[in-house]
């Protein structure tokens, strides 16, 4: 059974037709890479997902739920899933640690010491409990992005969805994001993360699908794709920039 | 005309009636800037309604307030009203009349604040699996007070100033009891100098005030 199940999803913005008829699936405890360049649709496939966009048509099952039936409760659905956004997101106005009790104490109704603990549990874990009282812009984007993490962590999500993870950081960073990706992976985190950074997409991914004109256009390895694939723009882009990184 | 001790005598006769008239004064600005404070909110928490029609309300009740000369609206109150039978104290329409110009003033500062607010933090609160009244309690409100305390601040400093208008709906306050006084002895030079001194000592110190307040809600990151 997946975990996430997208068939034919189509989604228009007006007469602009974003995606046009996508499939996923995403099993549990897998970690997917889905790729594409700028514009092509990726956030917006990602914000379907927990209805932050409300698709066209089509369907999505979470845990085989048909996320648009109408009895569906999209609060309850949007905290089953952990979104860390491009640019974190984190409320400026609370701590590293305000920033991971929030959701714990008004949406699972956790007292203050419950809250405080599970919180602390995630950011030690993220390594980021010394930044326990600090406020987002006094710490980097790196850690910014583990504190985003640790927030979505602490509701216990039955995914983790990324957008762009690394696009707001430094090139260097790439290893972290990837090695830290890799063990929340190994630790049976599901993740989903749509990116067009190649380097990043090599490092934790054998596959990879490529989102292009509203569809998945591949599901391959990154070498296939660079190499072997029948379209020249599909060859370019995974090859052009494989060359770079 | 008859210098000092003249005024000081009178000034000392009617004492008890001038303290009587600030604490009116301070009595009146209290309640106008907490009543102003909280229906602001409200107003301001529909200035984000889904519904269009509630948001045109808001706005025009925004405009209609800051549009129209607060006396306009106290004598409207105090001296139109009873025409139609309804007859209301001078302090019953100092407080509606002041609430409502205070709180659009107010609504005006957070909705301008508002602005100032990242997107993102809201969608990732939608994300989350926050409510609509929950974003609203939980992130827009404590970010956009914080950057708006400097002008909430001298909302309250204009209201004590302000407050002295209500004499002309009869409300018997501080500047009220200073026309009697300076009626008594015709000494208006420094009956009126007088008040303005008052004044500018009572806005002194809410301006100290007020400094501790920015000090105390200033966080990193949360700039003004
Ligand atoms: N809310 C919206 N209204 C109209 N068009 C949108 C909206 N969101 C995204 N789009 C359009 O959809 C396309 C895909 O956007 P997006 O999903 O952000 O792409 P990507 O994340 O792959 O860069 C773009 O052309 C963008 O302009
Ligand atoms: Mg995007």
């Amino acid at each position: 059974m997946a975990l996430i199940r997208i068939r034919n999803l189509v989604k228009q913005f007006g007469n602009h037709t974003v995606l046009d008829g996508v499939n996923l699936d995403l099993q549990k405890g897998e970690m997917k890479v889905v790729m594409g360049p700028s514009g092509c649709g990726k956030s917006t496939l990602l914000r379907c997902i927990n209805r932050l966009v409300e698709p066209t048509s089509g369907t999505i099952l979470v845990r085989d739920q048909d996320i648009m039936g109408a009895e569906v409760d999209v609060r309850a659905l949007r905290q089953s899933i952990g979104f860390v956004f491009q640019q974190f997101a984190l409320y400026r106005h609370l701590t590293v640690l305000g920033n991971v009790m929030l959701g714990l104490r008004k949406l699972r109704g956790m007292s203050r010491a419950e809250a405080e603990a599970q919180a602390l549990f995630q950011l030690n874990h993220l390594e980021m409990a010394d930044h326990r009282d600090k406020y987002p812009s006094q710490i980097s984007g790196g850690q910014k992005q583990r504190v985003a993490i640790a927030r979505a962590l602490a509701m216990d999500p039955a995914v983790v969805v990324f957008d762009e993870p690394t696009s707001a950081l430094d090139p260097v960073m790439v290893r972290e994001v990837a090695d830290l990706f890799n063990r929340l992976n190994r630790e049976g985190v599901t993740l989903l993360c749509v990116t067009h950074d190649l380097a990043l997409a090599s490092q934790i991914a054998n596959r990879v699908l490529f989102l292009d004109q509203g569809v998945i256009r591949a599901d391959d390895t990154l070498e296939n794709l660079a190499k072997h694939h029948p379209n020249d723009q599909v060859r370019a882009f995974f090859g052009e920039k494989e060359g770079r990184s | 005309m008859n210098g000092w001790s003249g005024f000081q005598r009178d000034l000392v006769e009617q004492m008890p009636l001038i303290l009587a008239g600030l604490r009116q004064t301070l009595q009146l600005t209290v309640i106008i800037s907490v009543t102003g404070f909280l229906f602001g909110l409200v107003v301001f928490y529909f200035s984000n309604s889904p519904y269009r029609w509630v948001r045109s309300l808001i706005q025009g009740y925004i405009s209609f307030f800051i549009g129209t000369p607060l006396i306009v609206l106290l004598f409207l109150m105090y001296y139109g009203l009873p025409q139609w039978g309804l007859k209301l104290s001078p302090f019953l329409v100092a407080v509606i009349g002041f609430t409502m110009n205070v709180a659009a003033y107010n609504a005006a500062y957070l909705t301008t604040a508002r602005n100032g607010l990242d997107p993102t933090e809201i969608e990732s609160a939608r994300a989350q699996g926050f409510g609509r009244g929950q974003i609203f309690r939980w992130i827009t409100l404590p970010q956009v007070l914080r950057l708006s305390v400097p002008a909430l601040t001298n909302q309250c400093i204009g209201n004590l100033k302000d407050s002295s208008v209500a004499f002309l709906i009869q409300y018997t306050e501080f500047f009220a009891r200073i026309q009697e006084l300076a009626a008594t002895n015709f000494q208006f030079f420094k009956a009126y100098l007088l008040a303005a001194g008052v004044y500018l000592g009572l806005v002194s110190i809410l301006v100290l005030m007020a400094r501790q307040v920015e000090k105390w809600t200033r966080l990193p990151g949360l700039g003004r």
